[in-house]
């Protein structure tokens, strides 16, 4: 059993990454960026062409893969989130559908279907808790999501900038009033976004072996959930509902080891998403609206 | 079933020539010129003409019910896997028998589907779609026993136990003819109460219900139809490669690929829809050097369409369209004074209501929304023939009221008697289809819609045909469709709007638009016709001319009127009886003079006693 927690933390950890990531698309824009698990898988491949191909040093290739992440975020919120203001979300949503097929695409074109494998950023087994190897790569990675998650929700909720993001979806005026551009805040989550992507991608890529194009849409749909769980604009939530997502899944597994039936663990994350939604679309955390 | 008197319509002959030409074209062609009309490019085709096919049933869904799937895919793979499984499996069966369970499969999935997205809307529907589409992809058709996991399934051309349609092009006329089908059938919804209901809730479901249109029932059926669609599509296609396995209608190959052209091609525009489908199914084929590129093309076209025209291709041609117009037509003029007169209601005078009772019974009624009480006790009657006000201040609770006796809004307690039977318990098209016709403070038309699209959703609940009539299109589904297009042109006529016939709603000024949604509730000939604010943004002596056409309705058309209005005088000059609404309960009632001369009115109205207001 606690190894089946082990591997749900570790997990759920990398999904509340993803849930994070679109969770501050959200409040800054109300919108859901269905392209974000794709932005990660770039990441992965503009790593490998360093590392791999160029011989860089884990941490340059991880890093030039990681500025391209934040450009891929900027571009797309400067060209196209920005002139859709006036649009449904429901469109702008469509159009981040375009910008996943845009890198899946390009990703087909310049690096084709064969499986890549990414070096991980620490090598060897690491240390034995409950009889599974928690590698180094799992702890660095939970390390980055709890790093993350709270240097982000001291940067929000203490810095006038911050607050400016938080407040941006509902009051726009207000934002622009305390004086911090409201066209700064949408660039500054879909950029942040972006990032938090492609660190979920490089970090959980060696626990999982081999990518292709569309190697993160499996994990973006946990990341989804995870954010549904959590209420969609909750950072908090977000992590939350991601270690839960992890669990359960990693319970499940569990549960139903040894069947025939393939992928149980699609169908649970399946389940929680319609019952998330037809029975608490404000997610776990948020409030029942008045 | 005699051949005397058969006479084919023009269009059904067309439609003979055009089916004839896709079953003997591409066998002939591959025989006679081998060397041009290859194989290959006959695979080809039928990938293109499967692509068609495909889209055209999500452009049913999300084009036009509005409700969006980004897990197409999977439903497309159960068709194939079923169809595969029958042919396959067993009995062998051939292979129309295959894409008739691709059919059955494709649709009660697509019901199961369409279940919980009943309550959910736009990205809840999209976030739940992706999780089934991932569930189907990574369980469902890995599951060995049934669909060998990545092995996949063999599926045959088998038409029967000797005939194998093993050339391409013999196969390719097949998938003509079934993407001829689907086309045909989707002709028919869109010139049918079907394609009007899946409009009107993609529009506005309130709007909807208040033509009587059962938001429920067609929003499943629209995902069965185009469940339906999709599954023969997939089964069409699994039988073109002649092999499926786990991977083949993943995610990211197909539920994606088919919004792309659906959205490129131009949401709900069929014609739009095809191009783009074979657009992307050919161009990377005959130019062998753009290969890898289509996809990249249509990810950016995607992209670039919605930055630059959210409503897609349709929206760009529909744009130059209304230019032309606009510069052939001057614009429209404000109804500033008179008012045309309204068309009459089909029909006699409503049956009186037995005893001669009130045709509307409020009893007690009281609405809250978390704990914030709106509507508390209000209990009223209307009798036949009268016209009724409901007045009172902002916030009073008058449109809640409305909402309530119409059936938008569920009371918390209290009855609502309609023609002497309680109809509390009946949901809102219902109510609106035993004649309870209504209009909507902020126009409740779909504004999108052409003003007489608008008159024929308006009938709804006149088009009695059966959706097997409507698909098919049958003569009784084709002498009905005939009558609504004529009582709409009469309406219309009566109205003076017949330039403003095919001009979307939206682009009318405020007052023609509300003398266009009295009509539509006038149309459906309703015994009681519920007002809101029918006077907002007129000017004042159009709102004279509209007391005037108030009175028509109630004198010469004998109907009842339930009127909510802020403008007093006109309020006070039409109405026989008038109720008075504050924080939610009942603050006065009775003739206009009593009510303009009760002190307690007076004092909600200016907020402290004064003179009595001048009837």
């Amino acid at each position: 059993m606690g190894r089946v927690i082990v591997s749900g933390l570790a997990n759920g950890g990398i999904y509340g990454l993803i849930a994070l990531g679109l969770v501050l698309v959200y409040r800054g824009s109300r919108v859901l960026n269905f392209g974000l698990g794709e932005i990660g898988t770039f990441t992965l491949f503009v790593a490998w062409a360093f590392n791999e191909q160029q011989s860089w040093p884990w941490w340059a290739g991880a890093s030039m893969a990681l500025v391209a992440a934040v450009a891929i975020g900027l571009i797309f919120e400067g060209l196209v989130v920005r002139r859709m203001a006036g649009a449904t979300r429901l469109a702008v949503a469509v159009s981040t559908v375009g910008l996943f097929l845009l890198l899946f695409s390009i990703e087909l074109k310049v690096w084709g279907l064969s499986p890549r494998v990414l070096r991980a950023p620490i090598q060897g087994l690491g240390p034995e808790v409950f009889g599974f190897n928690i590698s180094y790569t799992y702890m660095l990675a939970f390390a980055a999501v709890l790093g993350l998650g709270i240097a982000l929700t001291v940067f929000l909720t203490r810095t006038d900038f911050g607050l400016g993001v938080l407040a941006a979806s509902q009051d726009p005026v207000a934002v622009r009033l305390v004086g911090v551009r409201v066209a700064t805040v949408s660039a500054f989550t879909w950029g942040a976004s972006a990032f938090v992507s492609g660190l979920g991608a490089i970090l959980i890529e060696p626990a999982i072996g081999a990518f292709s194009p569309g190697f993160m849409s499996l994990l973006f749909v946990r990341g989804l959930a995870a954010a549904l769980l959590g209420g969609l604009s909750s950072l908090s939530g977000a992590f939350i509902g991601g270690v839960g997502i992890g669990l359960i899944e990693s319970i499940i597994g569990r549960v139903f080891i040894g069947n025939q039936f393939p992928g149980i663990q699609s169908i649970a994350v399946f389940f929680v998403i319609i019952l998330v939604l037809l029975f608490r679309p404000q997610g776990i955390l948020g409030k029942s609206p008045a | 079933m005699s051949l005397k008197g058969f006479a084919p319509s023009p269009r059904q002959i067309k439609i003979l020539i055009v089916a004839a030409s896709f079953i003997i074209l591409p066998p002939l062609l591959a025989r006679a010129i081998p060397g041009i009309f290859t194989d290959y490019r006959a695979l080809m085709l039928g990938v293109a003409t499967c692509y068609v096919a495909a889209a055209l049933s999500l452009n049913l869904l999300m084009g036009y019910a509005g409700q969006i799937s980004l897990g197409h895919g999977a439903l497309l793979g159960t068709g194939a896997f079923a169809s595969g499984l029958v042919t396959t499996r067993g009995p062998e069966l051939p292979l129309y028998a295959g894409l008739l369970a691709a059919v059955l499969f494709g649709a009660i999935l697509a019901f199961l589907v369409g279940l919980p997205a009943l309550r959910l809307r736009g990205l809840y529907l999209a976030i739940a779609t992706i999780g089934f589409a991932f569930m189907m992809q990574e369980s469902v058709f890995r599951w060995q026993p049934i669909t060998r996991g990545s092995a996949g399934l063999e599926l045959p051309r088998r038409l029967s136990r000797n005939w194998v349609l093993t050339e391409n092009a013999d196969y390719l006329a097949l998938a003509l003819v079934v993407a001829l089908f689907v086309w045909l059938l989707d002709v028919n919804v869109v010139r049918t109460k079907l394609g009007r209901a899946f409009h009107a809730i993609r529009e506005d479901e309130a709007v909807a219900q208040s033509f009587g249109i059962d938001i429920t029932r067609y929003k499943l059926t629209a995902f069965v139809l185009s469940g339906s669609l999709a599954g023969l599509s997939g089964a069409l296609y699994g039988h073109l490669i002649g092999f499926v396995n786990s991977d083949t209608f993943s995610y990211d190959a197909w539920s994606l690929f088919l919004v792309v052209l659906v959205v490129v091609g131009g949401l709900g525009n069929r014609k739009g829809v095809a191009v783009a489908a074979v657009f992307f199914a050919l161009t990377p084929r005959l130019l062998q050097s753009i290969e890898g590129w289509d996809l990249i093309i249509g990810a950016f076209l995607l992209v670039y369409t919605m930055a630059n025209h959210p409503g897609g291709f349709a929206e760009v041609f529909h744009e130059v369209r209304m230019k032309r117009q606009a510069k052939r037509d001057p614009a429209p003029e404000d109804l500033t004074t008179r008012l045309p007169k309204l068309p009459a209601p089909k029909g006699a005078a409503p049956p009186p209501t037995e005893g001669g009772g009130p045709i509307l019974e409020v009893s007690d009624v009281r609405v809250s929304f978390g704990g914030l009480v709106a509507v508390d006790g209000v209990s009223l009657e209307v009798p036949a023939g009268k016209i009724i006000g409901l007045i009172g201040p902002n916030g009073a609770g008058k449109t809640t009221l409305f909402n309530a006796i119409s059936g938008l809004v569920k009371p918390d307690a209290g009855d609502i008697k309609f023609q002497g039977e309680s109809v509390t318990a009946l949901s809102p098209h219902a109510r609106a289809a035993l004649g309870m016709g209504r209009t909507f403070q902020l126009i409740g038309l779909a504004k999108n819609l052409s003003v007489q699209e608008n008159f024929l959703m308006a009938q709804h609940a006149s088009a009695i045909y059966g959706d097997g009539s409507a698909l098919l299109f049958t003569s009784k589904a084709a002498r009905i469709e005939a009558e609504l297009i004529d009582r709409a042109r009469e309406a219309i006529e009566s109205l003076g709007f017949e330039r403003y016939a095919e001009t979307p709603v939206k682009n009318l000024s405020h007052g023609q638009q509300r003398l266009v949604e009295i009509a539509c509730a006038l149309i459906t000939s309703p015994s009681l016709l519920m007002l809101d604010e029918p006077s907002a943004g007129f000017a004042p002596a159009a709102v004279e001319s509209l007391a005037e056409r108030l009175k028509e309705i109630r004198d010469e058309l004998g109907r009842t009127v339930l009127l909510i209005e802020h403008n007093i005088p006109m309020v006070l000059s039409v109405c026989d009886y008038i109720y008075v609404l504050n924080f939610g309960s009942l603050l006065a009632e009775g003739t206009p003079d009593e009510v303009a001369s009760h002190p307690e009115v007076i004092t909600a109205y200016l907020g402290q006693a004064a003179q009595p207001v001048p009837a």
